[in-house]
């Protein structure tokens, strides 16, 4: 039932949508999202941002990787530059990006396009996907004057669902993508950038879904929570 | 395309045999190339898709190789690879991989595969030893590559040339001549009876000025020395040096099966543990023995470092023990004159079941013919001082809890050694169950065997189905239990408390060498080793093969495990010690430990199901 609610959404939301790109974005999800979920091209991505206020701070790269049938695809891995208004500051240190490493980032309006066509077809993934949603949404209204409803797999949120389950308390820190990814036996990833954030994002995924089901079909569903 | 981005896979592979020798831009190449999946327990086998072969590289986690009878050919952790073999055969892949901790695996497509070998000797080299090695492990307890620790059988001539004890020695000679061989075996109705040799032609023929029509039987040596199929060839070897002959009839089971000659084994390389043994007899005084004797931890190191089994190790190191005894008695002897009385010198504890290790203390006893007088007490307390202490300079220290020879208390005629069995098999308090350990382990290494055999028999045939000594001897060494596994940094205790590190000894080997000696003394088996022991139980039917397999297969490797952190100690110049701690070990290695020592505690309650019954 779920599954028919939410393609009805989007239905609604493609046919009152004005902008044909948005509109073409919608189509592309709704015969997608009755499938099992091994049979649905998902797309891993992070976004690296100046902050956390997706008001004010902006978005500095993105970084995406898709899964296709189960696994992930490094060849078709991409990562990609935003130029910002002012300078990166004090969060260079954090994601090693500096301000002449910018110089060939592309601007926040390119960058939503190529959002668009890179993840048209494809269900998100991301680790606390409601902040990442956040400001893409943003965006969107900056560059096209209109939101867009992602459908977006939250890994956090399967962690968080799994744990509670379990009966587990949910301690600070128990969600964060490394301690997640340490219960799956995934490797600890040194140093960050929204590429290998993305990586993680989608291994731990794959962590999840096998868990969850083996070797049986999982709904998309199953998963959106 | 962005994959530089992407270290966390380029820094994994660049440290990896084989793909270490590709250059920057190969590795980039294969690291954009890879898909990543993930396999759960959940879904018990990694599904290997016939019509996509890939080579599949272990990033997490742990996975077992499998035939289709199910026979173990791998255990794969971090780093490891599967899925080559049907790339490198095109066949299609008739092994299962089973998920033994969920992880993280690498895909390389078969194409960029096939490019790193045509591109790089080293990667295709890899390969192709990895996927002979995989074929090899098709069949367990191969032997590894060393000299001292392959068997006979490997070197043995097969079909030995015989002839009828009947037959002329110019007959003989004949077929030596064209064989090219320069022994003959005996035989008189299919059972070996002699053997006949260049040097018996030479000393009992012509030196003799007899002629060719001389009986065989006549100039044979009768009833030679013979040596089992299953011997290590260094046993073989330490025979023939023993002895002073250069051919050995392999006998199995009363048939004679090959012939094995010291050519034979000299065409294999010299090898060192029997240089040491050599440089051993070759000694005339304590300063010297105990200059040879500084070599034996560098022996160890070596036979660890070749990756001989610990059971071979054990039985090598036992036997320089053993030879640098020996070597003591005959020095002291010759001080001290000819013993009154035939005597043996007995080893217990480990180096009865011939499994010393680095470390080892004495366990020794004297077994006098009968009653000694005044001064027959006289020679044999001034005999075991000297070897005991002689040991003790050799590095062997002084038994803590004083079972030597030395001590008069362990230094008797025949008659009181049988008292005192008597005394612990029958009146099992305690302390003679602690005794039990050490004493029921003991071996002969010096000295008449049918003296020995006079005291093993009488102990077998008081230990066999005596339902209260074992009772009492099972309930001893159940006190101690293996560990559960692994948590995180700790070892899991059975009864759930977390400890730092286990005791691998204690806790491990000691605890099989228990369950072997209660069935041993049950059923009246001679062997005192452990391999040997389960073995023999096994052939009895005492122990069914699936546990006896398995027991014997946890006792390697537990022993093992504890050599190979012995020599870990040893290269960080840590002090050695039996403790593993849990965080200097692979999750592979907690794996197959705790698989070890489950089948430690499923033969301990086998055990006390057997022998407990009763109570």
């Amino acid at each position: 039932m779920r599954h028919f609610y939410l393609k009805t959404r989007l239905q609604i939301k493609a046919a009152l949508c004005k902008q044909e790109e948005i509109a073409e974005y919608y189509q592309a999800l709704i015969p997608l999202i009755a499938k099992p979920v091994a049979d649905i091209p998902l797309m891993a991505f992070d976004l690296e941002m100046t902050g956390l206020d997706s008001q004010f701070d902006q978005i500095l790269s993105i970084g995406l990787i898709p899964i296709t049938a189960g696994v992930l695809e490094v060849a078709k891995a991409k990562h990609l530059l935003v130029k910002i208004v002012g300078s990166v500051g004090n969060s260079a240190t954090i994601h090693g990006i500096v301000d002449q490493q910018l110089a060939k980032a592309v601007s926040a309006k390119q960058a939503m396009d190529w959002f668009l066509t890179q993840t048209k077809g494809h269900v998100l993934v991301a680790h606390h996907a409601p902040l990442d949603l956040c400001f893409l949404k943003v965006e969107m209204i900056r560059s096209y004057h209109q939101s867009l409803a992602f459908v977006a797999i939250d890994t956090m949120a399967i962690e968080r669902k799994r744990l509670l389950r379990k009966h587990d308390v949910i301690k600070e820190g128990t969600l964060r993508l490394d301690a997640c990814r340490q219960r799956y036996n995934l490797p600890v990833y040194a140093g960050h950038n929204a590429s290998v954030d993305a990586l993680a994002c989608g291994e731990l995924l794959l962590a999840q879904m096998a868990s969850i089901a083996g070797n049986e079909k999982l709904n998309l569903a199953d998963l959106l929570g | 395309m962005d994959a530089s981005e992407l270290q966390p896979i380029t820094h994994f592979l660049q440290d990896r045999v084989p793909f270490d020798s590709l250059d920057e831009a190969a590795l980039t190449r294969c690291c954009q190339a890879l898909t990543i999946g993930y396999y759960s327990k959940a879904s018990s086998h990694v599904p290997l898709d016939p019509d996509n072969p890939q080579l599949y590289i272990v990033r997490s986690g742990a996975f077992e190789v499998r035939d289709k009878n199910g026979e173990l050919l791998d255990r794969l952790g971090e780093g490891d690879y599967f899925g080559f073999p049907s790339l490198l055969s095109g066949e299609e892949a008739s092994n299962r991989v089973a998920i033994l901790e969920d992880g993280l695996v690498y895909h390389l497509p078969p194409e960029i595969f096939d490019f790193f070998r045509q591109q790089s000797r080293e990667f295709d080299r890899f390969f192709n030893r990895a996927f002979a090695k995989r074929l090899r492990n098709q069949g367990r307890f191969k032997a590894k590559d060393l000299t001292t620790t392959s068997r006979i059988t490997s070197l043995m001539s097969k079909s030995p040339l015989s002839i009828d004890m009947k037959a002329s020695v110019a007959d003989a000679s004949k077929l030596m001549r064209s064989a090219r061989v320069s022994s003959v075996l005996v035989i008189d109705n299919n059972k070996l009876v002699g053997i006949l040799t260049d040097r018996d032609l030479r000393n009992r023929v012509l030196a003799e000025n007899l002629d060719g029509s001389l009986p065989v039987h006549q100039a044979m040596t009768t009833t030679p020395v013979s040596i089992e199929p299953n011997a290590l060839v260094f046993e073989a070897m330490l025979m023939m040096s023993e002895h002073n002959v250069h051919h050995l009839p392999v006998v199995d089971n009363g048939v004679a099966t090959g012939v094995v000659t010291s050519t034979d084994i000299l065409r294999g390389q010299s090898s060192q543990p029997l240089l040491l043994i050599g440089e051993i007899e070759r000694q005339n005084d304590l300063p010297s023995l105990i200059q040879v004797s500084k070599q034996i931890p560098l022996l160890l190191q070596n036979l660890i470092s070749a990756d001989a089994r610990a059971e071979e190790i054990g039985r090598v190191l036992t036997s320089v023990t053993d030879a640098l005894t020996r070597r003591l008695i005959v020095l002291n002897q010759q001080v001290l004159g000819k013993a009154p009385m035939a005597f043996c010198w007995l080893a217990f504890g480990s180096q009865g079941r011939q499994d010393q290790a680095a470390c080892s203390d004495q366990d020794n006893g004297l077994l006098l013919a009968h009653e000694p007088d005044d001064s027959a007490k006289g020679y044999f307390e001034a005999l075991s001082k000297a070897v005991c202490k002689g040991l003790d300079e050799c590095g062997y220290i002084y038994c803590p809890g004083d079972i030597m020879a030395q001590n008069p208390k362990w230094r008797m005629s025949l008659e009181q050694w049988k008292l005192v069995f008597d005394k612990w098999v029958n009146t099992p308090e305690p302390k003679a169950l602690m005794h039990a350990s050490i004493f029921f382990d003991m071996r002969s290494i010096y000295g008449p065997q049918s003296l020995f055999d006079g005291l093993q028999d009488t102990v077998l045939s008081s230990t066999k189905g005596n339902d209260i000594f074992l009772a009492g001897l099972t309930g001893n060494s159940l006190t101690s239990a293996p560990p559960l596994g692994f948590f995180r940094k700790f070892v899991l205790e059975r009864d759930g408390s977390e400890v730092k590190g286990i005791d691998l000894k204690h806790k491990g080997s000691a605890l099989i060498n228990d369950i072997a000696r209660v069935y041993a003394l049950s059923a009246g088996i001679k062997e005192v080793n452990t391999a040997k022991r389960i073995r023999a139980l096994m052939e009895q039917n005492i122990i069914n093969r699936k546990d006896a397999l398995n027991l014997a297969d946890a006792h390697e490797f537990i022993a093992h495990m504890r050599l190979s952190n012995q020599e870990y100690q040893h290269t960080h110049s840590l002090p050695i010690t039996n403790y593993l701690l849990p965080h200097n070990v692979s999750s592979l290695i907690r794996h197959q430990l705790r698989d070890a020592f489950k089948v430690v505690h499923d033969g301990q309650v086998g055990l006390k199901l057997k022998m407990m019954r009763s109570y």
